[in-house]
């Protein structure tokens, strides 16, 4: 527990897109900006690591090192350096699930609406800059040698934060081939017994909902 | 509130314990709901002078909203371009793209503006799981008799029956977004109790559900022929002459221009309201939970309800600081994770209703058997190292973005218990909508959070993520049916509320409607300067 | 006798031989093999004397290179890379070098492995460089035929073996440890240093890496000394540079003149001015790594340590001129781009770092980048530098500080009105 009195009159100074700000320590990048009032709309969005849209780069004092992170989820340190790129646009890549409908034709598919999977250069790039260290070149690899369920389950954590898609020399969209992966595997495979046995009774109005006496539609027309 | 241990000298006496068992409680239900509960704090709450609601009891902070005045006038718009589309959707979370796809499927031309990004939303936060009652123990009707008994009887009933027999196809529909869930080796959907329920009924992805349920639709969005306008909230709703909504004004954050969008229908789903950080509760909700959709559809004219009555989500961390807020998700409790006070003591069980174990938990704290850290931060220990014990491995296989949570604060859960205190999660009212997402003007719906009616006074885990798809493309049906209006000319275009009256303070307010963001990001501010 | 001063000596007739040896050992060809073989301890002083230096865009002392491999222990293998992956803008002398003079290059490798018991001989060249890549395999087939391999091998005490590989086109290959990579038959991913080549290159072997226009030189310098190399450059500079002259300029091309030559001399006397008769505007130099040039600049000499005074570098003495009228927001924009499609991905700050430069200088430079677009250039220049494993982000970021250094205005006026 951080005793108040050590940090009483101490501030953090760091720069935010080349301009200087100062916070107390303890925050982070995104309530720095907060905190002296920065006007920053683009690039936040949940503040729980989970939307993607916060990337930064990131150097921190008398390091030559510069990291891609999540500004929610990075402390304030002195004389850090950050970075809010401009926004994301990766390559679209086109497809429509209906017309994925068997596992035959799946592969030759995949690519092609994602080609540049199979140049995979082996550079690494993405798994360094993945801010939710998944093993992406790994699910790249998953992917174009056609296990799709194991792609798509690498990419549980994924925030779509397309950091790597950024990183990728060969224009390969990792993340959204872990997304298309999980998609397309759910899509061909998930039939739960459960799920499609209740659906059936509801189709053949054996099940139904009976109202409390004296209720109804409380909204006036 | 500097009364309780403080959290070094609770953290020492804490100690884990499977038998650890629920002493019975010494106070009613109702009793501790109308002393704690933030609800039940009549000096939060104000009377609407003005708009469909007059007389109505709504929160302050949200009155002063609903009732400030619009931020653009027809000056602003007088020059702007015009679009015209068959389907204008506010909003690109859950709702707003479930309303979107299903619009779009049924042929209609459909334009989706949100203020941030596709997907920047609540729904993306979301960890307990969506509703269905898919299990053999299990049926619609308990489904309906759970959610109107945690509503505390106020709910809908025709809302929440269409909504619980909607639920097998809803799971079925984001199946084929591509929306994996967890199942088990047979293949079959995995569920968990929410509390306060009669049976196992949540069907979840890990406690990633929403970041899955998301970014399912959004690629579904993207690979569609959805018109999109990112960063261009919506500032105004326009009516013609006869009252109906005929679109809205949009204003784009980059470049600072205006649009006009004629629709045939206009949807909001703009989520919740969070950011306005309602007696001056943290929040677990994103940055644009301002409330939007409601301010926009009073405006217009449109009736709400029950806008005296927010869920205060009982499980919000409090330490460390910076992280105040961020959501635990009920599941935990649901696993079988206990509340403590300061003498490792449970005081509440831990599966009622939120608003009942939000309420005891406040009222630890103000009793003095709670934990402190500062002025600021206090609350109850999440007992979740005696659950690890109790179901070894649970914690990682279950629960990985707690455990990710625990990483960032530097607490290992497996080790330590948490701190938790309720955070503001969920507007349980909102905007009054009939079965097809209809709302009482003509030609406006609305779908998810901002609306009202499901819930009644208190929302059960599961039942939001469930709603904004079954009323997210209900209404995208219907919307999409709307023929054109005979006159798309706006009215004179000022608010409806200026024929309802409204006092001189009121009118003196400096906030704008809608708020768009919270004070402390400067945006208001930036965009006073650039007037 | 007043020597000439443009091609006088790589590019010299004599020297422009073709493929064909006979006709280069009866010029001037072989005399500097010959000397080398007599005396192999003498190589390495003499190239120290010569002061020859890197031309493929290091200036870094050729000698150093060589003794530091000839003093290491390891004597398995040792590998000569001959560098000639040219792949920089507005650089095209090692072509000119490969397509009309292969023989000296080779003489030059030869002279080489003498002086530092080098056995395996690689010539690494662009594989859009067809003609080259024909002129070298053509004419080491005529010196593995001709009477000096014996005697070369005889000195070696080994054999001596011999590659022409095409590069993969990648301008990344150009690095040295890059190419080291592209020889072990792997992506040209540069590997960082230390360890040094000289130490641990090829299969871990030392190994050097020569610019092809470097190893050139080495045959006249052996066959007419280095006393003669440093007079024919000017000032305290060494020996010819082939300077490559594009861009806005009447007369483009290549020109061997003496090292430390003018700017305005090789623009005005040989590139015969700007088009149009235009003032000078900038001069992206070298590659173009490195910071620009402005008119300011004009009376620089043309050498390493001149350049490098007026905080640029040589480079591989490629110059490519620009008139005003034109943007420089524009030319940058198009530089970044090159640097962002040639980074190799191994380095996320170089690859998205760039990446990032690039779309927000289109965005400028189309007239829709605002105040905060210029900020985050600004903040990007300064964490980038050194952030990677070689230099490719810090040429970058030279290039665009120096240009916003020069002309700053021009990104101002560039920005849209309204602001973020």
């Amino acid at each position: 527990m951080t005793n108040k009195s050590d940090k009483l009159n101490s501030v953090v100074s760091l720069t935010v897109n080349n301009q200087m700000i100062t916070a107390p320590p303890g925050n982070t990048v995104v309530q720095a900006l907060w905190h002296c009032g920065k006007a920053r709309i683009k690039g936040i969005g949940c503040i729980e690591g989970v939307c993607g849209s916060c990337r930064v780069l990131v150097r921190r004092h008398a390091s030559s090192s510069v990291t891609t992170e999540l500004a929610c989820q990075t402390t304030i340190e002195e004389n850090m350096q950050v970075i809010f790129p401009p926004l994301s646009r990766p390559i679209p890549h086109q497809y429509q699930l209906t017309e994925i409908t068997n596992e035959r034709d799946l592969y030759a598919q995949f690519k092609q609406i994602f080609p540049e999977a199979q140049h995979c250069r082996h550079c690494g790039g993405c798994n360094i800059s993945c801010p939710k260290d998944i093993d992406v070149e790994q699910g790249v690899r998953f992917a174009t040698d056609g296990n799709f369920k194991e792609a798509g389950a690498l990419f549980f954590t994924c925030v779509m934060c397309d950091l790597c898609s950024d990183a990728c020399p060969e224009l390969i969209a990792p993340n959204y081939v872990g997304l298309f992966s999980r998609r397309v595997y759910t899509c061909l495979h998930m039939k739960p017994a459960n799920l499609l046995q209740r659906i059936d009774q509801l189709n053949r109005d054996e099940m139904d909902v009976v109202l409390p006496k004296n209720t109804g539609t409380i909204k006036d027309q | 509130m500097q009364n309780g241990t403080p959290y070094n000298t609770a953290l020492k006496y804490y100690s884990t314990d499977i038998h650890r068992p629920l002493v019975k409680a010494d106070f009613s239900k109702a009793e501790l709901l109308q002393n704690y509960h933030p609800d039940y704090d009549e000096h939060s709450m104000a009377i609407l002078q003005s708009g469909s609601n007059r007389g109505d009891r709504c929160h302050k902070q949200l009155a002063s909203i609903l009732q400030a005045s619009e931020r653009a006038q027809e000056n602003d718009f007088r020059n702007a371009n015009i679009i015209e589309t068959d389907v204008l959707v506010i909003g690109g979370g859950g709702a707003g793209c479930a309303a979107a796809l299903t619009a779009t499927g049924a042929g209609a031309h459909v334009l989706l503006a949100t203020k941030l990004r596709l997907g920047d939303s609540n729904t993306i936060m979301a960890e307990g799981g969506i509703q269905a009652s898919i299990e053999k123990n299990d049926t619609p009707q308990m489904h309906f008799d759970d959610t109107f008994k945690a509503g505390h009887q106020q709910g809908d009933t025709a809302l929440i029956k269409q909504l619980v027999l909607d639920g097998p196809d809803v799971i079925q529909w984001l199946i084929q977004q591509g929306m994996q869930f967890d199942t088990d080796n047979a293949g079959n959907l995995l569920t968990r109790r929410a509390g306060s329920t009669s049976a196992d009924r949540v069907v979840y992805y890990r406690d990633y559900t929403g970041l899955e349920m998301m970014r399912t639709l959004r690629e579904s969005v993207l690979n569609s022929n959805i018109m999109l306008r990112e960063y261009n909230p919506t500032i105004k709703l326009l009516s013609n002459k006869q009252g109906q909504c005929i679109g809205a004004v949009l204003h784009c954050l980059s470049n600072k221009t205006y649009t006009v969008v004629k629709a045939n229908a206009t949807i909001i789903a703009t989520g919740g309201i969070g950011r306005m950080h309602l007696n001056g509760f943290p929040t677990s909700n994103h940055l644009g939970a301002t409330g939007d959709g409601l301010a926009l559809a009073y405006h217009l004219g449109a009736k709400l309800r029950d806008l005296d009555s927010f869920q205060y989500h009982p499980t919000g961390l409090a330490f460390p600081e910076n992280l105040a807020g961020t959501l635990i998700t009920e599941g935990i409790r649901s696993a079988g994770a206990q509340l403590l006070n300061a003498d490792g003591k449970r005081f509440i069980n831990e599966l009622e209703p939120r608003d009942i174990v939000a309420a005891a938990i406040i009222r630890e704290c103000v009793e003095g058997r709670g934990i402190f850290v500062s002025k600021k931060s206090r609350g109850v220990w999440l007992d979740t190292p005696t659950l690890e014990q109790k179901k070894p491995g649970i914690l990682n296989s279950q629960f990985p973005k707690l455990v990710e949570l625990g990483k960032k604060s530097g607490i290992n859960p497996h080790h330590s218990p948490l701190l938790v205190y309720p955070t503001l999660h969920y507007q349980n009212g909102g905007i009054i909508i009939d079965k097809n997402g209809q709302t009482t003007v003509q030609g406006l719906y609305c779908a998810g959070e901002a609306s009202g009616g499901i819930h009644g006074k208190n929302r059960i885990m599961g039942n939001a993520l469930l709603e904004i798809i079954s009323f997210g493309r209900r209404a995208g049906l219907h919307a999409a049916k709307q023929q054109a209006k005979k006159n798309k000319d706006p009215d004179q275009c000022h608010s409806i509320l200026r024929n309802t009256g409204r006092s001189q303070n009121q009118q003196v307010a400096r906030q704008y409607s809608p708020l768009l963001f919270p004070e402390y990001t400067g945006f208001n501010s930036s965009v006073k300067k650039n007037d | 006798m007043i020597k000439p001063q443009l091609n006088s000596v790589l590019l010299h007739d004599h020297s422009q031989c073709g493929t064909d040896i006979s006709k280069w050992l009866s010029s001037i060809g072989g005399k500097g093999l010959e000397t080398a073989l007599q005396r192999p301890s003498s190589i390495i002083p003499e190239i120290k004397a010569a002061k020859l230096r890197g031309l493929g865009g290091s200036g870094f002392p050729t000698y150093k290179k060589w003794l530091l491999l000839s003093k290491q222990h390891n004597n398995n293998n040792r590998y000569l890379i001959c560098n000639g992956n040219e792949d920089e803008p507005g650089t095209f002398k090692d072509r000119s070098l490969l397509e009309n003079t292969p023989h000296q290059i080779i003489e030059g490798a030869l002279i080489c492995a003498l002086a530092t018991n080098i056995n395996h001989i690689i010539f690494y060249i662009n594989p859009d460089q067809k003609k080259s890549l024909d002129n070298i395999r053509a004419c080491i087939a005529q010196w593995l035929a001709s009477d000096y391999l014996p005697k070369i091998e005889n000195t070696l005490g080994r054999s001596l073996h011999f590659r022409v590989m095409a590069s993969s086109g990648e301008y990344i290959g150009g690095e040295e440890t890059a190419a080291i990579e592209a020889v072990e038959n792997k992506f040209p991913f540069p590997r960082g240093k230390p360890p040094f080549p000289v130490q641990h290159g090829v299969h871990f072997q030392p190994t050097l890496v020569n610019n092809i226009e470097t190893l050139a030189n080495v045959p006249h310098i052996m066959r007419n000394g280095a006393q003669w190399f440093n007079k024919l450059g000017k000032g305290n500079a060494s020996g010819t540079k082939l300077y490559c002259l594009s861009g806005d300029v009447n007369s483009p091309g290549v020109y061997e003149l003496p090292m430390g030559t003018s700017l305005n001399e090789l623009i005005v006397k040989y590139g015969n001015g700007i088009c149009g008769k235009q003032k000078l505007k900038a001069i992206f130099t070298g590659g173009p790594s490195n910071s620009i040039l402005t008119e300011q600049d004009l009376q620089m000499a043309l050498d390493f340590d001149s350049v490098a005074l007026h905080h640029s570098s040589l480079g591989t003495g490629a110059m490519i001129i620009v008139a005003e009228g034109n943007s420089i927001v524009k030319h940058i924009a198009k530089y970044i781009l090159f640097f962002s499609k040639a980074s190799c991905g191994q380095c996320p700050p170089c690859t998205t770092g760039i990446r990032y430069l690039s779309e927000l200088l289109t965005k400028i430079e189309t007239g829709h980048g605002n105040r905060e677009d210029l900020d985050i250039l600004t903040g990007l220049c300064n964490i980038l530098p050194y952030s990677g494993r070689c230099h490719l982000p810090n040429g970058a970021i030279n290039l665009l500080k120096s240009a916003l250094r020069h002309f700053q205005g021009e990104f101002e006026n560039a920005l849209r009105s309204t602001t973020e």
